[in-house]
């Protein structure tokens, strides 16, 4: 019995079984596909969707987890719009978010093109580089924290060519740019796996055609690599500007957000003040704020990858 | 010089001659150290005396050994139940990535039903709500579940990521259907398709959302600090902060504690090093 109605479809296509028991068998093979999506759906629902329209709503209350919530309007945007903290914090982060991006992608891609030179030994280079992608970021941080120390190694290196002690992590010039470089060094060896796969897979008749021409290796690059890359290129710059517009640990390990404010960013905000100051509902506005942001990048990242499917089917 | 294998004309499009070759390499190696020197670095200091972190003209190696900062370190704090709880919750969300995902990834690749293309861009549109996102919300949820200091509370709200679903999608797009299609004629059930038919071809994939799934929970810092206050569930790196704040911690336990949470992940990589490669497509290079 099973295996008639199981066998069906081929006979459908054949023009011999009725369409009635296709279609039976049709809809059975459809629910399993949402029997396996459900649990994730499920899932979202609880931790993501769920959370995130709360989080809206609670931005609308005054909430300290004592009393019941307060509906307060738009009262926690205007305190934001008006705390210097905030506006500061928010500009740390989109600048921390557009500095990372750039050089993570730049440099995960100059990374895949030096591998992909395929100089002798360069699939052990791609191994080892990956491994700092690998290092748990807190180890990174401490490292990083004592390498950056005022008398910690990298100064050292510095002194013998004349260059005078810099309190990288306490001075409001170098807070920053330090936290995007170690940033980038432990991000970048993913991006350069990315593209690294991506430039395997490109084409050769392309690369024919340019070297007959007698093109050279820059302009190779420049007018058939980067043009066949763009889509991994996009894809990179979005990723990495989700990845770091999350970024937590690294200030606040490394710097604690100071000197001042210079490098407290959004998700620290967020923290303290749900959960130092109990401000739920201040919190969950900057939620949203930094929800918007993300939001701006994925917009993106869909448009593209639609754009993709669209192409492959 | 008269026949050349045509797996070498193959890479020669990007090998370089000459002394752009030698030029080429020497660049690699200088990148590939200045990337690695930090780890050597907290391995080789790891072993130093305490006192000689900040002294001008630190040695590399150590001139005296010192292994001793390894037990010394784990017996400042309870490390050992530190490392037990990162491990217990980090395994839990691999297992259920690598199960839900899976699942997930299957009936998005291969099950056509109404909005089924909507069902996708809702799933991955969750990118962009990270825990850090919705921290405040997922903490009252938890809270109001009860779980706060529990296992089910640290890796409850990562047990899956649209990453994974992603990844898994993407990678048995490929397979073809007719595969599919053959094995339910011989009356396989859709469980028995998934485990024999389709996991045996998307290995790689696997490989690769285990040892990034681990990874990320393993790191995972903002949401152990929200969720957990007792001692008895604190994860690695919230003991590793605490143990830092704590005065007179010389550096080079911190950095021994370091290097005893690296292991594990490089150990994961090892082991599926050679699946990794192929799952992100790198199996080309040689």
């Amino acid at each position: 019995m099973t295996i008639q109605t199981l066998a069906s479809p081929v006979r459908t296509e054949d023009g011999d079984a009725p369409a009635a028991v296709a279609s039976r068998f049709n809809r059975r093979i459809r629910r399993w596909g949402l029997i396996f999506i459900a649990p994730t759906l499920l899932f979202l629902l609880i931790f993501k969707y769920g959370p995130m329209l709360w989080a809206i709503g609670l931005s609308f209350t005054s909430y300290d987890m004592v009393s019941q919530p307060q509906y307060i309007g738009l009262q926690n945007y205007r305190l934001l719009l008006e705390n210097p903290v905030f506006l500061e914090t928010l500009v740390n982060t989109l600048v921390y978010v557009g500095a990372s991006t750039a050089l993570m992608t730049v440099a995960g891609l100059g990374l895949a093109l030096a591998i992909n030179t395929r100089v002798p030994g360069a699939r052990h280079c791609m191994t080892a580089i990956f491994l700092t992608n690998l290092m748990p970021i807190i180890a990174v941080c401490l490292v990083c924290r004592l390498l950056l120390h005022p008398y910690g190694l990298v100064n050292q290196m510095l002194a013998p060519l004349g260059i005078e002690r810099i309190d990288w992590l306490t001075n409001e010039a170098t807070a920053m740019p330090a936290i995007v470089f170690v940033t980038v060094w432990r991000f970048a060896p993913y991006f350069m796996v990315v593209f690294l796969a991506a430039l395997l897979a490109l084409p050769d008749d392309y690369f024919e055609a340019a070297e007959l021409d007698g093109a050279g290796v820059f302009r190779r690059f420049w007018h058939i690599t980067l043009p066949l890359l763009m889509p991994t290129v996009f894809f990179v710059v979005v990723v990495s500007a989700l990845l770091s517009a999350r970024i937590f640990l690294m200030p606040f390990i490394m710097t604690g957000g100071g000197p001042g404010n210079a490098t407290r960013v959004l998700s620290m905000l967020i923290y303290e003040t749900g959960f130092s100051y109990m401000k739920m509902g201040q919190a969950a506005a900057i939620s949203v704020v930094l929800f918007a942001i993300m939001l701006v990048f994925t917009t993106f990242q869909m448009r593209l990858f639609m754009r993709r499917e669209q192409v492959y089917s | 010089m008269t026949t050349i294998p045509s797996e070498e004309v193959a890479v020669s499009r990007w090998q370089l001659t000459g002394w752009k070759r030698g030029l080429g390499l020497v660049l690699l190696l200088a990148f590939t150290i200045a990337f690695i020197i930090p780890i050597l670095w907290m391995v080789t200091m790891s072993f130093q005396a305490g006192d000689k972190m900040f002294q001008l003209g630190t040695e590399w190696i150590p001139s005296v050994w010192h292994p001793e900062n390894y037990p010394n370190a784990l017996s400042r704090a309870a490390f050992a139940g530190y490392f037990l709880n990162s491990g217990v919750v980090s395994l839990v969300v691999m297992a259920g990535n690598l199960i839900f995902c899976t699942l997930a990834g299957y009936g998005l690749a291969k099950f056509r039903f109404p909005g089924d293309s909507i069902v996708l861009l809702l799933i991955l549109s969750t990118l962009m709500l990270p825990l850090e996102v919705t921290l405040v919300p997922t903490f009252l949820i938890i809270y109001n579940f009860g779980w706060m200091n529990t296992y089910m509370g640290l890796a409850g709200p990562l047990l899956i990521d649209a990453f994974g679903v992603f990844l898994m999608r993407q990678s048995m797009l490929s397979i073809p259907n007719d595969y599919i299609e053959a094995a339910r004629i011989d009356g396989a059930g859709e469980i028995r398709i998934l485990l024999q038919i389709i996991l045996p071809q998307c290995t790689p994939a696997l490989a690769v959302l285990a040892i990034i799934s681990f990874r990320d929970s393993w790191d995972q810092f903002l949401w152990p600090l929200t969720v957990v206050s007792s001692d008895a569930y604190r994860t690695f790196p919230l003991g590793l902060v605490q143990f830092g704040e704590d005065y007179g911690n010389p550096p080079s336990e911190q950095l021994a504690i370091a290097v005893l949470a690296t292991i594990p992940v490089f150990l994961l990589f090892l082991v599926f090093q050679r699946s990794i490669n192929r799952g992100f497509g790198l199996s080309g290079l040689k």
